[in-house]
C-alpha cells in the first residue's frame, strides 16, 4: 500500500533549489522528445537553448522577451502570494495596451517629450482597470476571480480585433488589421544601435526593486503575507480583507498594462492583433517558477524567455514548429509542480506483511 | 440472529494523550446503547476504531466471537458495521439516489427496487431523483442511513446524530432507531446529551478522559445523576478568590446578540445578553459546537451581526472589527492556535506583529518597524517564559504550550482591561495549562476582566467569578460560581434544567 504524508520540516534552500531540478528535467525530457522525432537530442538542444543567445543580437533579444514576463510575473506574485487567483493578465496586458496605444494614435502626428510618459501612464490606468472587475466582482458578489478574470481575456482580445479592423485601422493601410505607426515621441528610447532592447527593461528592473520593498518592507507586504498563509488569522487580526484584494489586482493589472505598452511603443510600434505571444499567460509559469519572489522571478523569466527564442531558431534550423516552446514551458510547470509534490510530501510504500501479522 | 460485540481492552494514545485506556465493553442485540462523555473523553476515536478508520494500538475487537481485524472503514462494512457520521458524506449535486448507487455492488434495478422497500417499510419520504442539497439536514441523514440498511448490517453505530435535527426529526429518528433495534440491529448511540440518553437507550456506558468510568441501565439513572459521572467530581480545590462585589461597574455589556446562519454546521445564537465587571471573570460553559465558535468570533469582532448591542468602557463596538476593538483594549485568544491565533510558517515577531495596536508603533507611515517588533516580542518571551528568547525562530518549532504563551502574551502585554479567550488549554500539558490558569488569575487581580468560553468544566470552577452554560446557542442565567456544582454544570450542558 502507498501512503502519502506530509513533511514536517522542509528546508528553505531546498525550496528554492528545486526550480534548477525541474529545469534540467525539462531540459532531459526535451531531449527526449526531440530523439522521438528523429533528430540528434544533443544537436536539436543546443540549437533550442544555446544558439539563440550565442551573439549579442540574441541575447538582446532574450532581455526583450524576459521584460514583460518579468514585468507580469511581479505583478502576478502579489495576487497569488495573497490568495487571489488572478488568471487573466494576458486580458489586463491586452486592454492596458488598447488604452495606452489609444493615447499613441492621438499624438501619432506629434512629436513631445511628454507623448511617451502619458502613452505609459495610460497604459497601467487601463491595465488596472481591467484588473479591477474581476476584484470588485470577488469582493462584493462573491464571484470566481480565476472565471471572471480569465473570461475577460477574451472580451479585451475581441475588443482589439473590433478596434484594429474597425475605427482605429490606418485609412492608409490598404485594409489590413492594424493601426497606424505611432510617432518616434510614443516608442520606447533604444538602448542599443541595432538592437531591439529598449527602455522598458527599466521598468521591469524597477517593478522588482518596488515590489521588493512593498512585500517585505511595508504594512501592505506584511498583510498579503498573513493572507496568504491563513486568511483565519487575517480576519482575526482585523486587516481590510476587500481593500487588500481590490489593491493586489490593481498592482497586478497595472503591471501586465505596462508590459502591454512596452511592447508596443517597444518592438512593435502600432497596435495589432497579434501584440502578446500569450505573455500573460506564460506569466504564470515565471511567477511560480521564480517562487514568487521578486529576484526569482528575474531570472525565472530569462529561463521562460529562451524558451520562447529556443522554439524559433528550432523552427528555423530544424524545421519543426515553434510550438515547441509552449511544450518546453508545459514541461517545466510540470516538472516544478512534481517536485514540489515531493519536496512537501513524503510517499510511503507500506509493507503490507508486516502490517497483517500485528493484528 | 443474534449479534454479540465486544470491545476488549482497547488503548490507543495519540502523541501527548491517551485517547482510549484499555476500554473494554460489550453490547447485545436487541437494545440501544448509549456511549456518553464529554468532548475529548475518547468516544470518537473508540468509534473510529470500531469503523475502521483508526487502527488501536492495544486490544481486539470480537463480533459474535470471531476476532474483527478492522485495518479500513471497508474491513467494517464486510463485516456489517455500518456508521453513520455527524457530517454527511454526500456528493450535493449529485441525486440521492446517484448517491446511494456509488458503492453498490448491484445493478441500479435491483437496487432501486430495495432502496424503495426500505423507504416503504420505515415509512421514510424521500425523492430519490432529487439532488442532495435539497434536502434538509433530516433527510440528508436518512439517505445516510439507507446507505447502511442496504448492506443490512449487524451493528449500526450513530455519531452525535441529532447535533444537526430538529426536534421533530429527532423524534422522527427516535421511531426508527427504535424499530431498527427490534429487527435485531444491535445500535449504538453516542452522545453528549442526557435527555437523549434517558429517552432512547437500555443501557449507558460513560466515558471520561479515555476510560469506561461507569456502565448501567437506563432506568437507573437520572439526568442528575449522569452529569456526575460525565463530568467527575475530582475538582481542583485550588480556586482562586471570588473577586465579585456587587458595586463594581460593569465594563461590557452585551444586548440582544442573535445570530442566524445557513450553514446546517453553525450554530444559531438566540438573544444573549449578558455583562462582565470589573475585574471579573465570567465562565461560559458548554459542550462543543453549541454556539461557542460563532459566539467567539462575534465578541471579537470577526462577525458582525446587526442590531446587536455591545458596549465596551461606555462605547458602542458592536460594528467595529477586530482591529479596531484592540484600540479599546481588548484582547483576544482564540481556540485555534495553528490556523488562527497564529501562523506556524511566521517567525515569532511577525506574529507578535499580528495584534497590531495604535501605540505599538509596529507600522509606521505603511513601513515595517522591525526594531520595534523584535525588542516587544523579545520582551513578551521574557515575561511569559517561552522557552525561547530567538524571535527569528519559526513559530512551528514552539510547542502547543509555549506558542499558546506567546498567545496570551501578545495579547496581555498591553495590558488590555478584557480579555476574551475560547479554551486557552486545550491540548497542553499540566505544567502548561498551571502556568495559563495563574496568568488568568493574576489579570483579574489586576482589576482586568476576562470572559473565559471553555468546554473544560474543571477550568471554569476554578476560574470564573460567574458561570453561565450556553446550549443549543442560547445561554442560561448566569450563575455565581460559588453556587454552581459539577454536577449543576453537567445538567445544564446537556440540555437539562435546574430548579
Amino acid at each position: 500500500m502507498i501512503k502519502i504524508e506530509k513533511r514536517n520540516d522542509v528546508p528553505m534552500a531546498l525550496y528554492f533549489f528545486t526550480p534548477f531540478i525541474a529545469i534540467v528535467l525539462t531540459i532531459l525530457g526535451g531531449g527526449i522528445i526531440f530523439y522521438i522525432l528523429g533528430f540528434n537530442p544533443i544537436e536539436a538542444l543546443k540549437f533550442y537553448f544555446i544558439t539563440p543567445i550565442s551573439n549579442l543580437y540574441g541575447f538582446s533579444e532574450l532581455l526583450l522577451k524576459a521584460t514583460p514576463l518579468c514585468l507580469i510575473a511581479i505583478g502576478l506574485s502579489f495576487c497569488f502570494k495573497s490568495n487571489n487567483w488572478n488568471i487573466g493578465a494576458e486580458g489586463q496586458l491586452t486592454f492596458g495596451a488598447i488604452v495606452g496605444g489609444g493615447v499613441a494614435l492621438l499624438f501619432y502626428n506629434q512629436e513631445g517629450f511628454y507623448i511617451l510618459p502619458l502613452v505609459i501612464i495610460a497604459g497601467a490606468i487601463g491595465g488596472m482597470f481591467f484588473a479591477i472587475i474581476p476584484a470588485i466582482l470577488k469582493t462584493y458578489f462573491n464571484t470566481n476571480e480565476i472565471l471572471v478574470s480569465l473570461m475577460l481575456v477574451y472580451v479585451s482580445k475581441l475588443l482589439l480585433d473590433y478596434l484594429v479592423v474597425g475605427p482605429w485601422s490606418n485609412p492608409e493601410g490598404f485594409n489590413f488589421p492594424e493601426t497606424r505607426q505611432f510617432s518616434d515621441s510614443s516608442r520606447m528610447p533604444l538602448l542599443f544601435e541595432g538592437l531591439r532592447i529598449h527602455a522598458g527593461i527599466f521598468l521591469a528592473l524597477g517593478a522588482v526593486m518596488l515590489s521588493w520593498f512593498i512585500l517585505y518592507k511595508t504594512y501592505l507586504g506584511f498583510q498579503i503575507k498573513v493572507s496568504g498563509l491563513s486568511l483565519k488569522t487575517a480576519k482575526y487580526a482585523g486587516f481590510k480583507g476587500k481593500t487588500m484584494i481590490l489593491v493586489v489586482f490593481m498592482i497586478s493589472g497595472a503591471c501586465a498594462g505596462l508590459a502591454g505598452v512596452g511592447e508596443i511603443t517597444g518592438p512593435i510600434g502600432q497596435l495589432h492583433r497579434m501584440i502578446s505571444p500569450d505573455y500573460g499567460f506564460t506569466a504564470i509559469i515565471v511567477a511560480f517558477l521564480g517562487r514568487l519572489n521578486p529576484f526569482g522571478i528575474i531570472f525565472a523569466s530569462l529561463v521562460v524567455a529562451l524558451t520562447y527564442l529556443g522554439a524559433e531558431t528550432a523552427q528555423i534550423f530544424l524545421q519543426i514548429p515553434k510550438y515547441t516552446g509552449q511544450v518546453f514551458q508545459g514541461m517545466i510547470l510540470f516538472f516544478l509542480l512534481a517536485s514540489d509534490y515531493l519536496l512537501f510530501f513524503k510517499v510511503k510504500i507500506l509493507n503490507l506483511k508486516k502490517n497483517e501479522l500485528r493484528h | 440472529m443474534a449479534t454479540d460485540l465486544r470491545i476488549s481492552n482497547i488503548s490507543k494514545i495519540y502523541p501527548g494523550c491517551i485517547a482510549n485506556d484499555n476500554v473494554s465493553l460489550q453490547f447485545k442485540s436487541g437494545k440501544i446503547y448509549a456511549l456518553l462523555g464529554e468532548n475529548g473523553a475518547g468516544k470518537s476515536t473508540l468509534v473510529k476504531i470500531l469503523s475502521g478508520v483508526v487502527s488501536p494500538d492495544n486490544g481486539e475487537v470480537f463480533l459474535n466471537e470471531k476476532n474483527l481485524k478492522l485495518s479500513s472503514p471497508l474491513d467494517a462494512k464486510k463485516n456489517k458495521i455500518g456508521m453513520v457520521f455527524q457530517h454527511f458524506n454526500l456528493f450535493e449535486t449529485l441525486s440521492v439516489f446517484e448517491n446511494l448507487s456509488i458503492d453498490a455492488t448491484e445493478n441500479n434495478k435491483s437496487l432501486r427496487v430495495r432502496i424503495n422497500e426500505i423507504l416503504k417499510k420505515y415509512n421514510f419520504s424521500i425523492d430519490l431523483d432529487v439532488p442532495v442539497l435539497n434536502l434538509s439536514a433530516g433527510q440528508k441523514q436518512k439517505v445516510e442511513i439507507i446507505r447502511c440498511l442496504l448492506r443490512s448490517p449487524k451493528v449500526l453505530i450513530m455519531d452525535e446524530p441529532t447535533s444537526v435535527l430538529t426536534e421533530q426529526e429527532t423524534e422522527e429518528l427516535f421511531i426508527s432507531l427504535k424499530k431498527f433495534c427490534d429487527e435485531g440491529i444491535l445500535i449504538i448511540y453516542i452522545t453528549h446529551k442526557l435527555k437523549e440518553v434517558l429517552s432512547l437507550c437500555d443501557e449507558v456506558a460513560v466515558m471520561r478522559k479515555g476510560k469506561v468510568v461507569s456502565v448501567s441501565q437506563t432506568q437507573n439513572e437520572r439526568v442528575e445523576t449522569l452529569a456526575n459521572k460525565m463530568v467527575g467530581q475530582k475538582l481542583a480545590k485550588i480556586k482562586k478568590k471570588i473577586n465579585i462585589s456587587k458595586n463594581k461597574d460593569e465594563i461590557f455589556k452585551v444586548k440582544h446578540l442573535n445570530f442566524y446562519s445557513d450553514d446546517p454546521f453553525e450554530t444559531n445564537l438566540v438573544n444573549l445578553n449578558f455583562s462582565v465587571k470589573k475585574g471579573e471573570c465570567l465562565g461560559i460553559a458548554g459542550i462543543s459546537g453549541n454556539g461557542q465558535n460563532e459566539l467567539f468570533q462575534i465578541l471579537s469582532g470577526e462577525i458582525i451581526t446587526p442590531d446587536t448591542s455591545i458596549i465596551f468602557r461606555n462605547k458602542e463596538i458592536a460594528k467595529l472589527n477586530p482591529k479596531q476593538r484592540r484600540e479599546y483594549f481588548m484582547a483576544f485568544s482564540p481556540e485555534d492556535r495553528i490556523s488562527q491565533a497564529a501562523v506556524p510558517e511566521l517567525k515569532i515577531y511577525e506574529n507578535v506583529a499580528l495584534n497590531n495596536f495604535k501605540s505599538s508603533n509596529f507600522f509606521e507611515k505603511g513601513l515595517v518597524n522591525e526594531k520595534k517588533i523584535k525588542e516587544h516580542s523579545k520582551k513578551i518571551l521574557s515575561d511569559f517564559s517561552v522557552n525561547t528568547d530567538n524571535v527569528e525562530l519559526k513559530s512551528q518549532f514552539l510547542s502547543g504550550g509555549n506558542l499558546q504563551k506567546l498567545i496570551l502574551g501578545r495579547e496581555l502585554i498591553t495590558a488590555p482591561e478584557l480579555l476574551i479567550c475560547y479554551n486557552p488549554t486545550w491540548g497542553l500539558d499540566v505544567g502548561a495549562i498551571n502556568y495559563i490558569h495563574e496568568t488568568l488569575i493574576k489579570i483579574n487581580d489586576q482589576e482586568k476582566s476576562t470572559i473565559l468560553i471553555s468546554t473544560d468544566t474543571e477550568e471554569l470552577l476554578k476560574l470564573s467569578d460567574r458561570i453561565a452554560v450556553i446550549y443549543k446557542g442560547k445561554l442560561s442565567k448566569i450563575m455565581p460560581s460559588e453556587e454552581v456544582t459539577p454536577e449543576k454544570l453537567g445538567v445544564l450542558m446537556g440540555g437539562g434544567s435546574i430548579d
